[in-house]
């Protein structure tokens, strides 16, 4: 037996449906065959929303869950639940201003999604930023790439179940932010990063409570990491789930920590070097497995390279201007340019199209947890309910940045 | 234009109150008399008297129950505090610290918040289920404490199956699970309950094997006489003969209270809070409460089959006498209670006052008083721990139950939650056998030992 679920364009639905299916209705009657599928329902099969108000959807994403029991056999992410028109908010601002607007995008490593647009409005301009600033870029970025890791652990764990983990993840982040506020003034939305070079040089705060932590970070990332890394539930539950093998994250166009623990060492440092990352020595680390377990490991040996870049970067901080000489309003010539560097999530691209007036006349960003968490779809059928979670949590997906 | 006064109007707000009082208790005394001169309350009395004495064992038994009811709830609260604090500590937080000393009443204003929240029933539930599933949750949990013994002759009901009343009651918890995962209209809760339904049915059946071995052993099934079996040192506990099965019974026990690594019926990353979504107000604060009786519980039954209960893990070596009979002093019991604080004190606070010569003498006398009430304090608890088995037994229940009690918390914070497919195997395939070998094992062994 099988029950179309009509959609709420339909008046009598709600004078006739049945309360029991009443929640799995669709906002809108199927518009492709795949969701006329999707919502019909086969005998003993029901419909879950998981989200967009769920304790553990990272955000407001809402998973649609056909499951028989407590096996998933299908799903539907929805989307736009936080869509705040940022990209369209960008073109009617000046080059400076939309910049302010990206912060928002990818809340958890905001410095990222300002250092992206203004590399691209950088190329507009052919502006060169002096090599002090490409370095303090270097420094505040790897630092946050590190919190936004330490977090990540302890998310997946939180997802798991486990309580702590989230706790020290979120100690090592505050550590990071509190440096990076003496730096930047903010905690959370930096607004750093400037067309030209960035805002204020490193004080002297910034570099004491840097030192401090750089004296100990690896030995506590270490430690704090034993509570997972050989725990035997946590690798029971992680290892051999949600298998991306090379052909699936190339087929998918993954990015990030992502298409590394499949194998493929794509990562936009090395693959397109930008700012002063050529000079750097620091290894792409890569697993085979492609299950959840080797996501999570990468992130772990992630952090290890970037406190490697981040120690460089201080023994070789030239001195010098932090800001090149850049107009008040800027109008670049007519043009089009792209920049894309490496966020914690993957490839973090800006798309930028200038038609000579002082404010961009296409303004796009590429995200990459809006690519990564595709792979959601073809991951999740077969497994358990509590496994979506599981491999949810390890494509890292931030939910500012998929819906913008 | 006249204003009129009521003669209540000019007292004050206490003495509006006090006025009326003191009417009705002189009425009272004036009934009370007269109720004694005609000699009725002194029969009704001694007509009660000799009900209650008729049926002793149903007077002990509600005395009991009610004390044991009554015991559940402080329970609960410490162990709440415990976990917060606790947890707290290992996330290297602080935990509650606001209300009370050191948070201490945190779980207190949790559960006077719980009561004074409103109490909702979702459209479409099932009302009187809905109603009724808290209910039956918390009193299987109440209930199954009136056969555990605290300290020797403290315990509600020396049941001679009282392992099987223990399992039997413990088990319907879980129908109150079920009942309020069906009854919420809720898909969450529905699947939190058919996961409950399926991991304590489960659980159930490793939890008593395992348990087999040591009422075989014990040769009686009264959870009192298995206590009694384990009397002497440390070494006659059967943990120490019973080890494979104190393991399988600890995981089982686990899985039985829905602590993490198995608490899969309220994954909160899952499904939200299982079968409990739901419920808000005092009706959750009934699945709250049970949990924790619960954890306290299955750590009191953990004590009791296989740490000894209420008895000490070495005995005391030399037998102690107190030749002090208080009765046989007479007057001179007067003089000394007098006297002795008298003494005491000036004694302790000669050095204290020929050290710190800035202080004046009663300064030092008061501080030399303080620290003598707690000398006095500390000998009396002496003497009756000495002289009162029952109290002795308590303070070695309790503490050896708290252990238990931590590692279940201890576990909470560190571990993260194991999938229902895992659950159900390690069920089935390991610890069911496990209980299995060891009730193979044991058996033969008896038959070797004493045929």
């Amino acid at each position: 037996m099988t029950t179309q679920i009509p959609s709420l364009d339909d008046p009598r639905v709600l004078v006739q449906t049945p309360a029991t299916i009443y929640d799995a209705i669709p906002p809108y009657a199927p518009r492709t065959e795949r969701e006329a599928e999707f919502y019909t329902l086969r005998d003993g099969e029901m419909l879950v929303n998981m989200g967009p108000q769920h304790p553990s959807t990272h955000g407001v994403l809402r998973l649609v869950l056909k499951i028989e029991g407590e096996r998933v056999s299908d799903l539907d992410p929805v989307l736009g639940y936080l869509h705040r028109g940022i990209e369209k908010l960008g073109e009617n601002a000046d080059y400076h201003h939309a910049i302010c607007y990206t912060d928002p995008l990818e809340y958890i490593s905001s410095l990222f999604n300002e250092l992206a647009p203004v590399m691209a409005f950088e190329q507009l301009l052919d502006l060169r930023v002096p090599r002090r600033a490409e370095y303090i870029r270097v420094l505040s970025c790897e630092l946050l790439r590190i919190a936004s890791h330490a977090l990540f652990m302890g998310w997946m764990a939180l997802d798991l179940g486990g309580l702590t983990p989230i706790l020290y993840g979120f100690i090592e982040r505050d550590e990071i932010v509190e440096m990076l506020a003496a730096l930047t003034g903010q905690r959370m939305l930096f607004n750093y990063m400037r067309i030209g070079g960035v805002n204020g040089d490193l004080n002297h705060e910034f570099l004491s409570r840097l030192g401090d932590w750089m004296s100990r970070a690896l030995r506590e990332i270490e430690a704090n990491t034993t509570l997972l890394n050989e725990n035997e539930i946590f690798v029971k539950r992680t290892r051999g789930l949600g298998v991306i093998d090379r052909r699936m994250a190339l087929g998918l166009g993954l990015t990030g920590p992502n298409v590394r623990a499949s194998g493929i060492p794509y990562d936009v440092r090395r693959a397109h070097p930008y700012g002063v990352y050529p000079e750097l020595e620091f290894d792409i680390p890569t697993r085979d497995e492609g299950d959840s377990y080797a996501r999570y490991m990468l992130r772990v040996d992630e952090i290890k390279q970037s406190i490697r870049i981040i120690d460089q970067v201080l023994h070789r901080m030239p001195d010098g201007p932090v800001m090149a000489k850049v107009p008040r309003r800027i109008t670049p010539r007519p043009g089009r340019a792209w920049a894309a560097i490496e966020s914690p999530r993957g490839q973090y691209g800006c798309y930028a199209i200038s038609d000579g007036t002082d404010q961009p006349y296409r303004f796009r960003i590429h995200d990459p947890s809006f690519v990564n968490l595709q792979a959601v779809v073809p991951l999740m059928p077969g497994n358990l309910l509590a496994d979506t979670m599981a491999v949810m949590a390890s494509l890292d997906p931030v939910m500012g940045g998929i819906d913008k | 234009m006249s204003v009129v006064v009521r003669p209540s109007g000019r007292l004050s707000p206490t003495g509006r109150v006090m006025v009326p009082a003191l009417g009705v208790l002189v009425l009272l005394v004036v009934v009370l008399l007269a109720g004694i001169g005609t000699g009725i309350i002194p029969a009704i009395v001694i007509w009660i008297g000799g009900v209650l004495l008729a049926n002793i064992a149903i007077v002990r038994f509600v005395v009991a129950a009610t004390a044991v009811l009554l015991f559940t709830i402080p329970t609960a609260f410490v162990i709440i505090f415990m976990e917060l604090k606790v947890i707290a500590f290992m996330n290297l937080r602080i935990g509650p610290n606001r209300v009370g000393p050191w948070g201490t009443l945190a779980s207190v204003v949790h559960g006077l918040k719980v009561l004074s929240k409103e109490d909702f029933t979702p459209t479409g539930a099932d009302v009187s289920v809905f109603t009724l599933a808290p209910v039956v949750t918390f009193v299987a949990s109440v209930m199954a404490f009136m056969v555990l013994p605290f300290g020797p002759g403290l315990f509600g009901a020396d049941l001679n199956v009282g392992m099987l009343y223990f399992f039997a009651v413990g088990g319907l918890g879980v129908v109150g699970l079920l009942m309020a995962g069906w009854s919420s209209f809720n898909k969450y809760s529905l699947l939190g309950g058919l996961r409950s339904a399926a991991q304590m049915v489960s659980y159930e059946i490793p939890l008593t094997l395992s348990v087999v071995g040591v009422i075989m052993l014990a040769g009686t099934m009264s959870l009192n006489g298995i206590v009694q079996a384990q009397s002497g040192s440390f070494l006659d506990w059967f943990v120490v003969r019973q080890p494979l099965a104190f393991l399988v019974f600890f995981i089982a026990a686990t899985a039985e209270a829905n602590r993490t690594p198995f608490d899969l019926t309220e994954a909160d990353s899952e499904i939200v809070a299982g079968f409990a979504t739901e419920y808000s107000g005092m009706r959750f604060g009934f699945f709250f409460f049970a949990e924790y009786v619960n954890v306290f519980l299955l750590s009191g039954l953990a004590v009791v089959l296989f740490f000894g209960g209420w008895t000490a893990p070495v005995p005391w070596p030399w037998p102690v006498h107190i030749l002090v009979a208080p009765g046989e002093l007479g007057l001179g019991l007067l003089a000394i209670v007098i006297l002795a604080p008298l003494v005491g004190s000036t004694l302790l606070a000669l050095p204290l006052w020929m050290l710190r010569s800035s202080w004046p003498f009663w300064r030092a006398w008061i501080l030399g008083l303080v620290l003598f009430t707690l000398l006095a304090i500390g000998a009396i608890g002496i003497y009756l721990l000495i002289n009162l088995d029952a109290l002795l037994g308590i303070v070695w229940f309790f503490a050896k139950s708290y252990v238990f009690v931590f590692t279940f918390v201890w576990m909470r914070a560190t571990l993260p939650r194991i999938r229902i497919d895992q659950l159900m195997g390690l069920a089935w395939k390991w610890l069911l056998p496990a209980s299995l070998v060891n009730l193979f094992l044991t058996a033969l062994a008896i038959l070797v030992v004493h045929p």
